[in-house]
């Protein structure tokens, strides 16, 4: 009898392994929780060695630095943005698109036209500024830039007439003098996404994002897909990006650090020089980071808005499933997973561009974000929004905004009736 | 029962809370007027007192406690003595704005138990001069600035985050799509801080041995700070807060009529961990390097693993 039963199990488990609505959003790692803590498990299948590492990494993610000599967490500044992880990322989460003391959850990047950069193929800092301002300093240093972010608002409306508004960043940069930056710098404005499922993304081989690129369009789909190609700063190469919103990074290792050095002013190894944390606590953060599970999708039909998500042509982009090769980390090697993201880069138009190019992504591209976990967004953050910069109240805003690749898609459903808008629109909140 | 636990819970906590930061900021401009020790000793126990709420409103960090900043407004850890001492040894005139601009390492709790205890509850009020005195007020007045924006965020706010939780369930909530949603978040919450406390407050320096790391390490008052801890969960679990003198419908009442004897046992293992951290000797950052003291912070730590356990499992069962 209890043979049959395991026997039955595994064969329902076969049934739907390639079906994303009733197979696990996240493989193994797949938690089951929809509260405001959704985002900040461990990954249920960790190996009690990496479980303890999993939990020495949530410590540094949640350190808060100070500035130096300090008996702990010593090295904040002398220019930052915030000065924790999870003071921009709280409750592993994304950030609020907001500025200004202690509040501020998002950053600007910045950079020249022409020069010489410090990466190969990397964007070029601005002399004085570097790559991304830093809004903050620590006792007696003036801040890089006050930053100021104000919207404005626009409006459009849906094929049945219906209204909707939707509003654009305008940002005011000005150094401590009162001069505005200078208009030939390029900027970037960012809100702080996410960071769970990160292990399973990095665990993605590269051979299966190079075949689900497209550079030229020859199957004619309209899309276009290809990955950036970044600097590895441990590999001394070019390797294929992954991280951040325009795959800038190629692994969690280079990804964290970097938000050491830029959002907190503590250099490593790595970055920086000096050696404020050492690689121990920046690759305990990684890992962390790494090994969050992803939270299960909501019960319930959406069966009517996923069928849209795919006839609309979301998912040419946004790609259900992917499967993890070998990883160093035993529970993200081999898991099929619903990320809901080919990360790659696309054109999303000029209304969402940012005129500023990051390695082999232009002004007018963006890495397609993962969508697991979409549905939580406004459970763990109340007031969240969405997008890069976070300039779409809701997620309906945010569809309204694609642009170029995702022109047609985008009309799809403007153009669809009411009440397939609202199921595609349930089928991403039950994600 | 959800309504209650808005109404009779959170916000009743957050309104204590905000009462006792008014408290605090009228017996720091005591102080502040003619410092003595009596007025030293006032706003001490005033700090104190302020903490009661806000650790028993750490069995319920989700909302706009964490997504608004006020947490870490009020509590960041560790205080940056290296800018703070900056600050003082400056003439920067400490107006309300510029202490509202200063980082939340600069102020806070921690800070304000820094000024007010001195490095080991060890501060004599003449020990603080006018410019001391200047920064603590200013920081005491920053604090009740946080907790009515935090207490408004759930009463008055746009929308008020009562109304978010309370309508778990409703058509167009998508915070909390079902009712079952929101029983979770409370469970959640409850099961998270014992966690907290056993595996990050008390582990991560016990662990350690490193009293840099342990909370409220200034005034003493890490025992009190798990013990109201615990009595938040008991408060979520119970729908009453005792110390707001508020009552209302609680899970147990659930409970009760599904299996009265894990009610009954929920009880005696809350009472029983909020006896065993009262036991860990005292101060809390002395006894983790005093190796007579290790039984009694084990002890605790068990305790408190029992409730959570207990709320993961058989709670968690009762309430679906």
């Amino acid at each position: 009898m209890t043979t049959r039963r395991v026997a039955l199990a595994l064969a329902a488990l076969a049934a739907c392994a390639d079906d994303p609505a009733t197979a696990p959003a996240g493989g193994d790692t797949t938690v089951l929780d929809r509260t405001s803590n959704a985002y900040s498990r461990p990954a249920p299948n960790l190996r009690a060695d990496d479980l303890a590492r999993h939990l020495a990494g949530d410590v540094a993610f949640e350190a808060t630095f100070v500035r130096g000599p300090a008996p702990v967490n010593a090295g904040l500044g002398p220019l930052y943005n915030h000065n924790a992880c999870a003071a921009c990322h709280g409750k592993d989460g994304r950030g609020l698109p907001q500025f200004g003391g202690a509040a501020s959850q998002a950053l600007v990047r910045v950079s020249l036209p022409d020069g010489t950069p410090e990466l190969p193929g990397a964007p070029i800092p601005v002399p004085g500024l570097g790559g991304q301002l830093q809004d903050h300093a620590v006792f007696g240093i003036p801040a890089e830039v006050g930053v100021a972010l104000a919207w404005t608002e626009t409006t459009g409306s849906y094929a049945d007439g219906t209204a909707y508004a939707l509003r654009a960043p305008a940002l005011t940069l000005t150094y401590p003098d009162g001069r505005a930056l200078e208009p030939t710098i390029m900027r970037s404005l960012r809100q702080a996404p996410a960071v769970f499922g990160a292990g399973l993304l990095e665990a993605i081989p590269d051979a299966t994002l190079e075949a689900a690129a497209d550079p030229d369009d020859r199957d004619g789909d309209g899309i276009s897909g290809r990955p950036n190609r970044v600097w590895d700063v441990d590999a001394g190469a070019v390797r294929i990006g992954r991280f951040g919103h325009k795959a800038g990074n190629p692994s969690l290792v280079q990804q964290t650090a970097a938000a050491y050095a830029n959002d907190m002013g503590v250099t490593s190894r790595r970055f920086g020089g000096e050696v404020e944390v050492d690689d121990a606590r920046v690759e305990a953060t990684a890992f962390y980071t790494a090994t969050l599970g992803v939270p299960a999708r909501a019960p319930g039909d959406v069966a009517d808005g996923e069928a849209r998500f795919a006839e609309f042509g979301c998912a040419a982009c946004h790609t259900p499933t992917q499967r993890s090769g070998p990883h160093p980390i035993a529970a993200l090697a081999d898991q099929q997973f619903q990320p809901y993201t080919d990360l790659l880069l696309h054109d999303l138009g000029l209304d969402l561009a940012d005129g500023r190019p990051e390695f082999r992504a232009d002004g007018r591209e963006w890495r397609t974000p993962p969508l697991w976990g979409l549905g939580l967004v406004a459970t763990v953050l109340p007031g969240a929004s969405y997008l890069h910069d976070g300039r779409a109240r809701t997620v309906a805003e945010a569809i309204l905004w694609h642009g170029g690749e995702a022109e047609a898609a985008r009309e799809r459903f403007r153009t669809a009736p009411a009440d397939q808008r609202a199921a595609l629109l349930r089928f991403l909140s039950a994600l | 029962m959800i309504v209650d636990f808005a109404d009779r819970v959170v916000i009743p906590t957050y309104a204590l809370l905000d009462d006792r930061a008014a408290a605090l900021h009228a017996a720091a401009m005591t102080l502040r007027a003619a410092p003595s020790p009596a007025r030293l000793r006032a706003a001490q126990d005033a700090w104190v007192a302020t903490r009661v709420p806000w650790e028993q409103s750490e069995g319920f960090l989700f909302g706009p406690v964490s997504a608004q900043g006020f947490d870490p407004a009020m509590d960041s850890w560790p205080v940056d003595r290296t800018d703070l001492e900056a600050v003082l040894a400056s003439s920067d005139a400490l107006t309300a704005t510029y202490i509202r601009n200063l980082p939340e390492t600069q102020k806070g709790f921690h800070a304000i138990e820094y000024l007010l205890f001195g490095e080991a509850r060890d501060r004599d009020a003449d020990d603080l001069d006018a410019r001391e005195l200047a920064y603590l007020t200013g920081l005491t007045l920053e604090l009740t600035a946080v907790t009515a924006a935090l207490e408004a965020s759930w009463t008055t706010g746009a929308p008020p985050y009562r109304d978010v939780f309370t309508t778990a369930g409703a058509a167009g909530n998508t915070a909390y799509p079902s009712l079952d949603a929101a029983a979770q978040e409370i469970l959640v919450g409850m099961s998270g801080i014992c966690d907290e406390v056993a595996n990050g407050k008390i582990a991560d320096p016990y662990d350690a041995h490193d009293p840099n790391l342990v909370e409220s390490q200034y005034s003493y008052n890490s025992r009190l700070d798990f013990a109201d801890n615990l009595r938040s969960v008991e408060n979520a679990y119970t729908g009453d807060v005792p110390a707001a003198g508020t009552t209302g419908r609680g899970l147990d009442e659930v409970v009760r009529a599904v299996d009265p004897a894990l009610d009954t046992r929920l009880r005696a293992e809350l009472a029983d961990a909020i006896a065993k951290i009262q036991a860990i000797p005292d101060p809390f950052r002395d006894a983790i390097t005093t190796p007579a003291a290790y039984p009694a912070i084990e002890a605790a730590q068990a305790a408190i693993r029992t409730v959570q356990t207990t709320i993961d499992g058989d709670l968690a069962e009762a309430v679906r």
